[in-house]
């Protein structure tokens, strides 16, 4: 076990072996998996997008490595009544070419991203301004359509561009071609742009009068290599300095590389399964493939059944080569809203197959499972998992672990009866998931988009109507917990784990913390010392 | 031999059209890219004006005629993904995929072609023994795990060549080649002989086995009686009648290795066209899927097209049975 325990230290300064070649280094050669879609950062609100865009864009609101909000171009915020929330601007900051951030630039920001959004659209992050007011050059105010207390929260992909640079590229037709080219791709940012080929490399350079400081980097080249192995072979090869998103077979491997340091990182995706709660569905079945009178799913024995028959551990141990943790809840442990109260569920095969019975179904029953294969690490192999550990308590499950881009139409168009896939709190905080996942789906008060499985509980649906215009934080958080421990009990959502990424940089080189969201920043990533 | 010309192309002109509709119809089916693209705390509204604002309300129909309307202007569309006309992405690709291609498919010929004779013309020397064992591997063993073995032994161990993405570029007519530098050649070495493998394992059978059946006939015989040079009798006769698979084969070939390079392009992070349109997939961005396709598809037509002029060139029978 002792050779394995400089990896099962994560979260840690995990990479500092000695001091090798660093002073020379000027050059920081990143091997990612996905790039960005464009250089304009409000074309797109997909992970990797905003985390190139980070690089030469500063958001109004930062998110740390926990995902905690902390400030970013705006020092402070606090709101004044129901519906303005005031933001303090940064003084001093200068764009890359010289010229002076202030109001003007938010205020351009918000308002071009609805113009300008691509399909995987960033309207969201401003979705609950109503009207921007400029008070004087250093403070905002931002009317929003109701109560909105985590306005903050969904400001931390609001990147902010030049209102002068940007100007005349601020078109669907023109964004890409004046961001691409450079021309309006001045930010705030810790690096400079110099070029970018979508799918190819990005190259920058430092922004010497950043106002956190100056970055170890002078360049920074980000390679897009999407294929997991020619990723590492880079890596191993000398091409690049560190990569992100090392596989978990790779990963097993480079425990006997010493020319490799692996960091593990918490990721803030957790499986969940999904049991539909319709009277109606369509893919179950009783044992001889005849009708049954109502959906199993629907009693709660079948459903507390289920969850006992899943074992975690095993999940962990066995599919994901121990990159990962048992889950409880939807949510990371320690997250906005996460309950400390909701036990780890037990295996019990046995209490499982006696539930079963109770429910009248001592021969079980056959179901369709469909989960994503190629989305999240491990997905396809969970899933697998999760078809034996049910059908050995009678749960007869056909497992059919497809590609995402088949799998989420088909959910949109509920057309799966049992199903998993990841969810990730990318806000760090609950009302993001179980707004989304848990209160039932009711577009009039734009809640429950992403509820495929007709769960509705209407203490839940209260909480977390009333959770959404709470402004005291304290107040806020405890009614999330209890939110999510009601839906964690009803176990129409089960959590299975939650995943770990692991990234790779050469050994002793680099110092880094991982980030929860994933992100790999340059700015952040210093020469070990 | 007009006549001939005139037919293959109306068959071309319909083989295009049937080809859109089905690749248009066919990405339709899989499913609405919203579904995968949109940020999971999109509302119903910003959903329903992202659909509109794609035109992806708008029935089949009306789709595929507006496409084909666009494209009969020359214009593909716009890729969801990237926001720029899809023909400016693929075309900035293009030229990767083309020097690599042609590279090993020209090579695994030249090579390939020379082997085969030579094993077909002394098939019981040691030395054609070995080639046509070693072809073998070259069927059976599957590309990416070369592809891997080649990067892990000449990249990661030997540290000879470097292990993926493409090398400094010299602009030549507009287009950057990547072929014409140290640096480009380096980096395109080990790709090219990764996808060069297959392909020079076939043109060795093909011309082996074309060799051997044609030494038999009565022209070597005539030909020898007739005194010429061995060397002549391989280069004029034998060279000329075993060309026909070849060069079938070699048609086709180009094709599928441009528009399928897919697998040692993502081993190798080289940044052709078999990359983007496997990303394109992987996020349903449309008009790339259906721009690449009908491009193939084209470019099928194309080869074929060209093929079927050679032969009537090289071969009378071709030209004068058609033309009949």
């Amino acid at each position: 076990m002792m050779k394995y325990h400089k990896f099962l230290t994560p979260l840690a300064l995990a990479v500092s072996l000695g001091a090798a070649n660093v002073a020379a280094a000027q050059q920081l050669t990143m091997g990612v998996r996905g790039g960005p879609e464009s250089m304009d950062p409000h074309f797109s609100a997909l992970g990797s997008h905003a985390e190139a865009a980070k690089h030469i864009f500063d958001t109004l609101v930062w998110s740390g490595d926990d995902l905690q909000i902390e400030p970013g171009l705006a020092t402070s915020w606090s709101p004044v009544d129901e519906d303005t929330w005031e933001f303090k601007l940064r003084e001093g900051v200068k764009f890359h070419d010289g010229s002076d951030f202030d109001a003007e630039d938010v205020k351009f920001s918000i308002e071009r991203i609805p113009v300008v959004s691509g399909p995987t659209t960033t309207t969201i992050y401003v979705r609950r301004v109503a009207d921007v007011e400029i008070i004087d050059p250093l403070t905002i105010h931002i009317h929003t359509d109701g109560q909105a207390a985590t306005l903050p929260n969904d400001f931390i992909r609001l990147f902010i561009v030049s209102s002068e640079a940007a100007a005349d590229y601020s078109t669907p037709e023109t964004a890409a071609q004046g961001f691409n080219s450079g021309a309006a791709t001045i930010g705030t940012g810790p690096y400079k742009f110099v070029s970018w080929e979508p799918k190819g490399d990005l190259v920058l350079e430092r922004n010497d009068d950043y106002w956190r400081g100056k970055g170890a980097w002078e360049t920074v080249v980000r390679k897009e290599i999407p294929n997991d192995s020619s990723r590492l072979a880079a890596l191993k090869a000398g091409q690049v300095d560190v990569i992100n998103y090392v596989s978990s077979v790779d990963y097993l491997a480079l425990q006997n590389d010493s020319s490799v340091d692996a960091v593990i990182g918490d990721s803030v995706y957790v499986m969940n399964l999904q049991l539909d709660q319709r009277e109606d569905t369509p893919l179950v079945r009783a044992i001889d493939g005849s009708d049954l009178d109502e959906n199993p799913l629907r009693d709660q024995k079948v459903r507390d059944a289920i969850d006992y028959a899943i074992d975690r551990e095993t999940m962990v141990d066995i599919v994901l080569e121990g990159l990962g943790k048992p889950a409880n809840q939807m949510m990371p442990p320690g997250f906005f809203g996460s309950s400390e109260d909701i036990p780890m569920p037990e295996y019990n095969p046995a209490k499982a197959k006696e539930l079963l019975a109770d429910a009248g179904y001592p021969d079980g029953f056959e179901v369709d499972l469909y989960c994503t294969a190629d989305r999240l690490p491990g997905d396809g192999a969970i899933c697998q998992g999760l078809g034996q550990m049910l059908t050995q308590v009678g749960i007869k499950t056909n497992v059919n672990a497809i590609s995402k881009t088949v799998y989420f139409p088909a959910q949109a168009r509920l057309e799966y009866s049992m199903f998993m896939n990841g969810w990730g709190t990318l806000t760090g905080e609950a009302s993001y998931t179980l707004g989304g996942l848990a209160h039932s789906n009711d577009p009039d008060v734009k809640l429950g988009a992403f509820n495929r499985i007709a769960y509705k509980n209407a203490e839940v649906d209260k909480l977390l109507q009333t959770g959404a215009t709470m402004m005291d934080p304290d107040e806020r958080r405890a009614t999330y917990e209890a939110a999510m421990e009601k839906v964690m009990a009803d176990k129409a959502y089960i959590s299975l784990v939650q995943l770990q990424t692991v990234w790779g940089a050469k050994a002793g080189m680099l110092e880094f913390t991982p980030r929860f969201d994933e992100d790999t920043l340059a700015f952040f990533i210093k020469p070990a010392s | 031999m007009l006549g001939f010309i005139i037919q293959r192309f109306m068959q071309a002109v319909v083989v295009m059209a049937v080809m859109s509709v089905i690749v248009f119809c066919g990405v339709y089916a899989i499913g609405n890219p919203i579904d995968i693209v949109i940020p999971p705390e999109a509302t119903e509204e910003i959903r329903l004006n992202t659909i509109r604002r794609l035109g992806l309300d708008r029935p089949l129909y009306e789709q595929y005629f507006i496409f084909i309307g666009n494209l009969l202007q020359g214009d593909l569309g716009r890729s969801f993904v990237y926001n720029v006309p899809v023909l400016e992405l693929i075309g900035g690709r293009l030229p990767a995929t083309l020097e690599l291609v042609l590279i090993s498919v020209i090579s695994a010929t030249v090579i390939g072609v020379s082997l085969g004779i030579y094993a077909g013309y002394r098939p019981d020397s040691w030395l054609s023994k070995t080639i046509m064992a070693v072809s073998v591997l070259g069927f059976s063993v599957p590309s990416f795990w070369v592809g891997l073995i080649l990067i892990l032994t000449f990249a990661v161990n030997l540290g000879w060549m470097p292990a993926g993405g493409r090398g400094d570029t010299v602009e030549i007519l507009g287009i950057e080649w990547s072929f014409l530098t140290a640096d480009g050649l380096s980096h395109i070495v080990l790709p090219a002989v990764n996808l060069a493998l297959f392909k020079l394992a076939m043109m060795i059978r093909l011309a082996r086995a074309g060799t051997r059946e044609i030494m038999l006939t009565d022209t070597i015989k005539f030909a020898r009686a007739a005194g010429l040079s061995e060397a002549t009798i391989l280069r004029r006769h034998l060279l000329k009648l075993i060309s026909i698979p070849i060069i079938t084969v070699f048609g086709l070939e180009l094709g599928s290795t441009l528009a399928f390079a897919v697998v040692t392009e993502t081993i190798f992070s080289w940044p052709g066209v078999g990359k983007l349109i496997i990303d394109s997939i992987s996020v349903l961005d449309r008009p790339v899927m259906v721009a690449y396709l009908i491009l193939v598809a084209f470019l099928f037509v194309t080869i074929n097209f060209v093929i079927d002029l050679v032969f009537a060139l090289i071969d009378p029978r071709i030209r004068h049975g058609a033309s009949a």
